[in-house]
């Protein structure tokens, strides 16, 4: 142990005195770990920017609905009142409310909205309008009119492309019709009060948004919902939360009446854009680092053969030839220590310093750019996650020790009397 | 049979280089008796195989046949390990091109190999403190390696080699890099240290003023031994 201290104490001396080489090997250690962060940091941005987007015109983080509602979409697959306050008490508990940052809950079903020019086929969504206008972004996308307010009944909000379609205008009146619980085609008449362009053609010709209280005395649910869809604080806690719903809805549960989604689960689509966009990122990281690792194993290996003399006098005196193959391998951990620390909050700094107000790429891509149903913002706000840094910080460390590992087996396998010759 | 009265015990030794062309024995059969605090040099021109013997001796270098053993112990079985424990405790080495090592300053250079030891840091301290007083080297412990002279990095290679109390010393060619004056004054400073503190002293040279001071002469010639005599 004692001599540990003494190799690592030389290493230190070692790294200072090839001050030149340290800065070399440690240059390129630093730029990686930098640039690592600068593009972990702005991905995550981006998907979380993603996700918001995602979740917020979808189904939230978490959802709450009736196991078979995703596939057969029909009121017969709804959530009975009872369930409804059953989660209402569960969102009550402390370790869930603290981290929920708003609920909705919505009556969805398929429908026809008719008016004089023709039909269309779209998807009536029943909200509490004060709840979904802090759910969803839906109500800032207001182009004609307003979003719905507490005190309406019968009115819609509607699409862009659906008001163009079906030639509706402000206060212009259409009948929608779906199925009750009964399977008899039920309509209702509604008078526009709002359009809306949300960015996603889809979303703008099939989207309605009408009061819960409309939707439910029109088809008769005494309160019964198809969804209950949860926004959360931070995204990382969905796991959580998702586990503490679970305990604490059990019983609707193990009866199979409900079942708890996360948005990976209710949204595979957005959930696969961002693994597929993670997997392009690790790929070229890897390539970054496979690359850096090869520069060190060149610079650490030439600095062996350099030091060759030196190395051949430790063990003259007395150090073992692992002990000697320690040594090179603790200067190269040293070195990758200090380096990655540096890397990891050069990079922090450089994308806070450069990108903290966001970095804004609207002039590469459309305002409106959708990519699998939901909008896709051009500025992109870096995310420094402590478990990325930290993730980022072991993944240079792993590069530095097994680019260190060869040098330090050649430091080792040396023949002393023949490094004793060597001039330099 | 290992006598532990011998510093070092040579049988019959033989090492063969296997090169591309042809297989060199740079020793051929030495047989070789080193008495503690003895003061031999092992001279004879350049190919003769006197750096080739002081290497197998100290263990940098393994026999192809034979047997060597150092302060009674057999060097030649040992595992890469244990040789260099053997070289910690016992052996303190000097070469021709001082080989300090270059982040130490002169002092820490000196008592590295007993840092390496274990020795407390009391003890190391006197020993080499009281080193640099009798070689005349007190004012440039502190100095690294590039601000010495070579005469005084050769001291503290020197002092290093002895400050461990290892069973012997073994030097090549070390004064080959000094000037003349530089080369008497380090010749004088092993001589004193060698009869005062009966430490063992092996050289592998070929300068002249290092074979005079000798007490006991080896002439090498082809691998073997030519000449053997003890002086005084």
């Amino acid at each position: 142990m004692k001599k540990l201290g003494i190799i690592v104490g030389l290493a230190f001396l070692n790294l200072r005195r090839y001050l030149r080489r340290t800065l070399l090997t440690a240059s390129s250690l630093i730029v990686g770990g930098a640039l690592l962060i600068i593009s972990l940091s702005l991905g995550d941005g981006s998907h979380e920017k993603w996700i918001d987007s995602g979740v917020r015109i979808g189904t939230g983080h978490i959802t709450i609905e009736n196991p078979e509602f995703r596939t057969r979409r029909t009121l017969d697959n709804r959530l009975p009142n009872e369930v409804r306050n059953l989660a209402q008490a569960a969102f009550s508990v402390h370790a869930i409310s603290e981290n929920i940052a708003s609920v909705s809950v919505r009556l969805i079903v398929k429908g026809l909205v008719s008016s004089a020019v023709g039909a269309r086929p779209v998807q009536i969504v029943g909200v509490d309008p004060t709840a979904e206008a802090e759910f969803s972004a839906l109500d800032e996308q207001v182009i004609e009119g307003r979003y719905l307010v507490p005190d309406d009944r019968f009115v819609a909000y509607i699409g862009v492309g659906l008001a163009e379609s079906l030639n509706l205008r402000l206060g212009s009146k259409f009948v929608a019709t779906t199925q009750d619980t009964n399977g008899e085609i039920v309509g209702q008449l509604l008078r526009v009060v709002g359009i809306f362009r949300s960015g996603v053609t889809e979303i703008d010709r099939t989207l309605i948004h009408i009061p819960i209280l409309t939707a439910d005395d029109w088809l008769e649910l005494s309160g019964d919902v198809t969804n209950i869809s949860i926004l959360v604080k931070n995204s990382d806690v969905v796991p959580t939360l998702v586990n503490r719903l679970n305990q604490g809805l059990s019983e609707p549960i193990s009866n199979e009446i409900i079942t708890i989604m996360d948005w990976h689960e209710a949204m595979p689509e957005l959930d696969n854009a961002i693994k597929l966009d993670d997997f392009g990122n690790y790929v070229i990281h890897g390539i970054l680092f496979v690359i850096i690792g090869f520069g060190i194993v060149n610079t650490v290996l030439m600095s062996v053969m350099y030091r060759r003399r030196e190395f051949g006098l430790l063990q003259a005196l007395g150090l073992t030839p692992g002990q000697t193959g320690i040594l090179v391998l603790i200067e190269g951990l040293i070195l990758t220590i200090t380096s990655g620390t540096i890397g990891v909050v050069l990079g922090v700094l450089v994308t806070w310093y450069a990108w903290g107000d966001g970095l804004d790429l609207s002039s590469l891509v459309s305002n409106e750019f959708s990519f699998s149903g939901f909008i896709v913002d051009p500025v992109i706000f870096p995310l420094f996650r402590l478990s990325r840094l930290i993730q980022a910080f072991v993944f240079i460390l792993i590069i530095g020790g097994i680019a260190s590992i060869y040098p330090a087996f050649r430091a080792s396998r040396l023949d002393v009397a023949e490094a004793m010759k060597f001039e330099r | 049979m290992i006598s532990t009265a011998l510093a070092v015990q040579v049988e019959s030794i033989r090492k063969v280089f296997c090169q591309e062309a042809e297989d060199v024995c740079a020793v051929r059969d030495v047989s070789l008796d080193i008495e503690r605090g003895e003061f031999t040099a092992i001279a004879g021109p350049s190919g003769s195989g006197k750096t080739t013997l002081l290497n197998l001796i100290g263990g940098l270098t393994r026999p192809t046949s034979g047997r060597i053993s150092i302060a009674g112990q057999d060097i030649v079985a040992m595992s890469n390990q244990e040789l260099a424990k053997l070289r910690l405790r016992e052996i303190g080495f000097v070469f021709q091109a001082y080989n300090l090592l270059p982040v130490l300053s002169a002092f820490e250079n000196a008592e590295f190999q007993m840092l390496l030891q274990g020795v407390a840091k009391a003890e190391r301290y006197q020993r080499v403190t009281a080193l640099f007083e009798r070689t005349g080297m007190a004012g440039l412990r502190d100095r690294k390696p590039g601000k010495l002279s070579g005469g005084q990095q050769q001291r503290v290679a020197v002092i290093r080699a002895v400050a461990g109390r290892p069973a012997l010393v073994l030097a090549d060619e070390p004064t080959a890099n000094l000037d003349s004056s530089a080369s008497e004054s380090l010749l004088d400073m092993m001589y004193e240290l060698n009869r005062e503190l009966n430490v063992t002293f092996m050289f592998a040279t070929h300068d002249s003023r290092v074979m005079h001071r000798a007490r006991r002469l080896i002439r090498m010639v082809d691998g073997v031994i030519d000449s053997d005599e003890r002086y005084r």
